[in-house]
């Protein structure tokens, strides 16, 4: 089985075509590592400007009502991933900047893709879109003829009177087309590591590897089909257009048409009737802002009996800070409610499509490629919450100080310093570790896994009778 | 042999490839599906906008009910008095849409990258967080939607070269093609023949599910939408069957006019237009709107600490009428009048931060327009978004319509509130009407 693998390796290199069109696609990975990393690190520095430039606005503040800094706010810009270099995932299409005030939890605007007119449907040249979609094209190029050429030349019926058996002949063929495939993703994982040698973790390595596992089990099964077919049939233009119907229907076809299709059988609310359901629930809570309110009345009798007054005046408290962290702690309990609501639907459409790559494994391929890279919904989803717990200390920590920082009720005018102000955290961002969330992806290697399963069990039983000239 | 008996041959052998059948029946499903999409889009954002005008009337309702009960506003806001300019107008509801054209059906373009509708208040941007797109899932709209556009941009060249790539290699591989050419009498009429029949089929399939859009979201067939898409559309189909044609005309055998065929499509729709969007990514990042921000902090404080001379000075500066106002004279009642027109300051400086976004932004377009003549994709995907109206430039000018309304909206007030103006239900009604008029 080497030794075929071998020789088919030097009838490979001895072809020109293959090498110059292997040298023209390395080139263009090798383009697409540099630009891709180049881009990352250029996009990590306006982030950290950016993150720099708010926080100086905010440690700047000299003296302020600490509710008027709630309202005041700050922003959170969406960090870049170096990981992202390698598969971009939702990157550009979501947002990168969050305001953080108080009374309110923003939605994150500003995309990249907003800011200027279509370019790519498919997104920049980063790694994953040639390895992805061009890859498996130069695999079924150079396997849809690899056993019916054999057949043709006669060299199949010799190479079987010289003790080869069939199985071992298609399964060697199918292993040098696929090794071809796998020599790329090295080459890209190895340049990816050259370029980030400084930033390599643990968990940047454990998540390459899974991505590197992903696209080696994708491009099993797409070598060992195009060989399948080149060994069934007679004609080897029948095996290339059969295989190029398939990738077709797989890359362009049937991963977007079910990606539309899930967003159906489980849809979101629109933005119009997510707010007024939040409104609606909010408006039964209490109104931080309105002394006069019902809610607001009660949580003001409780705390005067609390602290065994009469009148706010002789509280020894700001009742105000109170009554907006009340407000606020209302809000949190709505919000979780209607965002646990549009994350359930998002995971349930996830879910859904994960279950396309029973037929179809180039979905599980996308969702293993940007999950394992950091950058699908899920990562963009961590980060949404990440925010809004940091919004919640935020904001917590200036009503407490409104309540508790030696102001009287309805004081408004009072003002806490600068050392205050510096003392509150800016928003620092902690990646969400894999081990955490690898069931998530669990479903989409074990079904690569099973196609590749299935590859080799069509390969094993279906070339039994093959027509060997 | 004329070309009709070429024709028929075609068409026996186009009958005979259940392979080329295949590909032509998945087409019309992938375009009907795609054009469903589109006018389900259609349909959700054309029933949102008339919830939101129901829900904006009846607010309107709401007010004019306070007016004729005779009361300033509702009673557990006290402090919100009606009558007076600032809170009617900040009482008025208005919503602006960007309302989806019918057209959408075929071309879902920059929709979803955008808000369609903003509720404008005298302190609206059209960079405001609530402009921000439909609640939906980022890997969807990054795998982009399959509408009629996708089909007719990157499945048509592929069904193109389902249904040509053998023509030519086959007769060559099988041998008969000196027989051909000595029946035919000419290669190039022969072939040109031949691709000129599977152009009619998929012509025929284009109008077809083309028209069949057109039903979908009302478009009338007289309507210019419809025949500049067909148009659009069909010198599309022309770019690539001279491509291929080229192809077929000097390949030799159909394998390698195939490999050739799929090779300048995935050069074309994969690499060209991923490689210009990572150039301009990295010759213009991603803004982060910093100038927003400073104008929404630094300078907004920096306007409220200015002095009331200089305050004063601003505001008559931009509104000359000011000077003349019976509130100018009056010392004390000049403070309040103050205090609420310096939202139109604001709005200045806002505007100039909104400037230079958008100037960056249309460095960014200019840069991508530059690219067309090696980047076919794109400039026809933008030719379509242009006349479904959904490229940038119809969001620039749904923001641009934004901006107009909320200076409108300030400026009223500013002058309303300095003339004193008494609001009641007729001023009130003029107001719902003068603030949804974009002109």
């Amino acid at each position: 089985m080497l030794q075929i693998i071998k020789n088919e390796w030097r009838f490979l290199v001895r072809s020109r075509i293959f090498l110059g069109l292997s040298i023209a696609f390395i080139l263009t990975l090798l383009v697409s590592i540099f630009l891709g990393n180049y881009q990352t690190k250029k996009q990590e520095q306006t982030h950290q400007n950016a993150k720099d430039h708010v926080r100086q606005q905010w440690v700047s503040i000299d003296e302020m009502n600490p509710h008027s800094a709630a309202h005041y706010g700050t922003y959170v810009f969406k960090p870049a991933n170096l990981l992202s270099s390698l598969d971009e995932g939702v990157n550009s299409v979501t947002g990168n900047v969050l305001r953080v005030e108080g009374h309110v939890q923003n939605e994150i605007i500003h995309s990249e893709a907003s800011q200027m007119q279509a370019i790519s449907r498919f997104g920049k040249l980063k790694p994953s879109l040639l390895l992805q979609y061009i890859v498996p094209l130069l695999l079924i190029f150079l396997a849809f003829n690899t056993v019916s050429s054999e057949k043709q030349s006669g060299r199949l019926k010799l190479l079987i009177l010289q003790g080869a058996k069939p199985l071992q002949i298609i399964l060697s063929k199918t292993f040098s087309v696929w090794l071809y495939g796998v020599l790329l993703l090295v080459f890209v994982v190895i340049i990816y590591g050259i370029l980030n040698i400084d930033s390599i973790t643990a968990e940047v390595l454990i998540r390459t590897g899974l991505f590197f596992l992903s696209y080696t089990l994708y491009y099993f099964i797409v070598s060992g089909l195009t060989v399948f077919f080149s060994a069934r049939w007679q004609n080897a233009t029948l095996a290339l257009t059969s295989m190029l119907g398939i990738w077709i229907i797989w890359t362009i076809f049937l991963s977007n048409i079910l990606m539309s299709s899930v967003e159906k059988w489980h849809p979101l609310p629109s933005r119009n009737e997510f707010q007024s359901a939040m409104k609606e629930d909010r408006s039964k809570g209490l109104d931080g802002h309105n002394p006069k309110d019902k809610r607001g009345l009660a949580l003001k009798e409780k705390v005067l009996k609390e602290y065994g007054v009469d009148s706010l005046s002789q509280l020894p408290i700001n009742f105000d800070g109170m009554r907006m962290q009340a407000d606020e702690d209302y809000g949190n309990s709505v919000w979780d409610k209607h965002f646990g609501n549009n994350r359930n639907v998002l995971q349930k459409q996830k879910q859904s499509f994960q279950l396309g790559g029973i037929v179809n494994p180039f979905i599980s391929l996308q969702n293993t490629s940007m999950g394992f890279m950091a950058s699908d919904n899920l990562h963009h989803q961590e980060f949404l919450l990440q925010v809004e717990n940091y919004r919640r200390v935020f904001i917590k920590m200036l009503n407490d100080k409104q309540t508790y920082g030696g102001s009287k009720t309805g004081n408004w005018s009072w003002k806490e310093d600068n050392t205050f102000f510096k003392s509150v955290p800016d928003f620092d961002h902690k990646p969400i570790k894999f081990s955490t969330i690898i069931p998530n992806y669990l479903l989409d290697i074990v079904l690569l896994a099973i196609w590749s399963i299935i590859v080799v069990l069509l390969i094993r039983f279906g070339t039994k009778k093959i027509k060997i000239v | 042999m004329r070309p009709l008996s070429i024709f028929l041959y075609e068409w026996k052998h186009f009958f005979r490839s259940p392979f080329k059948i295949v590909a032509v029946l998945l087409f019309m499903v992938a375009s009907i599906y795609s054009l469903h999409n589109g006018a389900h889009l259609y349909e959700k954002q054309s029933s949102e906008i008339e919830r939101l005008n129901k829900k904006a009337q009846l607010q309107k309702e709401t007010l004019v009910s306070y007016f004729e009960n005779g009361e300033k506003g509702p009673k557990d806001r006290p402090w919100v008095d009606n009558t007076k300019p600032f809170w009617a107008i900040w009482n008025t509801p208005t919503y602006h849409y960007k309302k989806p054209s019918p057209a959408i059906v075929y071309n879902i373009g920059q929709t979803e990258q955008y808000g369609f509708y903003k509720s404008i208040k005298t302190n609206s941007s059209p960079y405001d967080a609530d402009m921000a797109k439909e609640i939906a899932n980022p890997e969807r709209i990054q795998s982009g939607t399959l509408d009629f556009s996708f089909v007719a941009l990157f499945l048509l060249p592929l069904l193109l070269l389902v249904l040509l790539y053998n023509i030519k290699g086959s007769e060559a591989e099988q041998g008969f093609l000196p027989l051909v050419f000595v029946q035919t009498g000419s290669k190039n009429w022969w072939m040109i023949s031949r691709t000129v029949f599977y152009a009619i089929i998929i012509l025929l399939v284009l109008f077809s599910v083309i028209v069949y859009g057109a039903v979908l979201t009302d478009i009338s067939i007289t309507d210019d939408a419809f025949w500049n898409i067909f148009l659009w559309v069909t010198l599309y189909l022309l770019f690539w069957l001279i491509i291929y044609f080229l192809i077929l005309r000097l390949g030799k055998n159909t394998v390698s006019n195939t490999l050739q065929m799929i090779g300048v499509w995935l050069l074309f729709a994969f690499i060209i237009p991923a490689a210009t969007q990572q150039w301009i990514s990295i010759e213009k990042p991603t803004n982060l709107m910093i100038d927003i921000i400073d104008a929404k902090r630094e300078k907004t404080d920096d306007i409220y600490a200015l002095s009331d001379e200089l305050i004063d000075k601003q505001l008559f500066e931009l509104f000359p009428s000011l000077k003349q106002t019976e509130i100018a004279k009056d010392s004390v009642r000049i403070k309040r009048a103050r205090r609420s027109s310096m939202e139109a300051l604001i709005n200045i400086a806002m505007k100039d931060a909104t400037a230079s976004i958008e100037k960056d932004n249309q460095s960014k377009n200019e840069l991508i327009s530059k690219t067309y003549w090696f980047n076919p994709i794109t400039f026809f995907q933008n030719k379509l978004n242009h006349l479904s109206k959904t490229h940038y430039n119809d969001y620039q000018d749904y923001r641009n319509e934004i901006q107009n309304l909320a200076d409108k909206r300030t400026k009223i007030m500013v002058l309303d509130i300095w003339n004193d103006v008494k609001v009641d239900k007729v001023k009130y009604i003029e107001y719902t009407k003068l603030f949804s008029n974009v002109k």
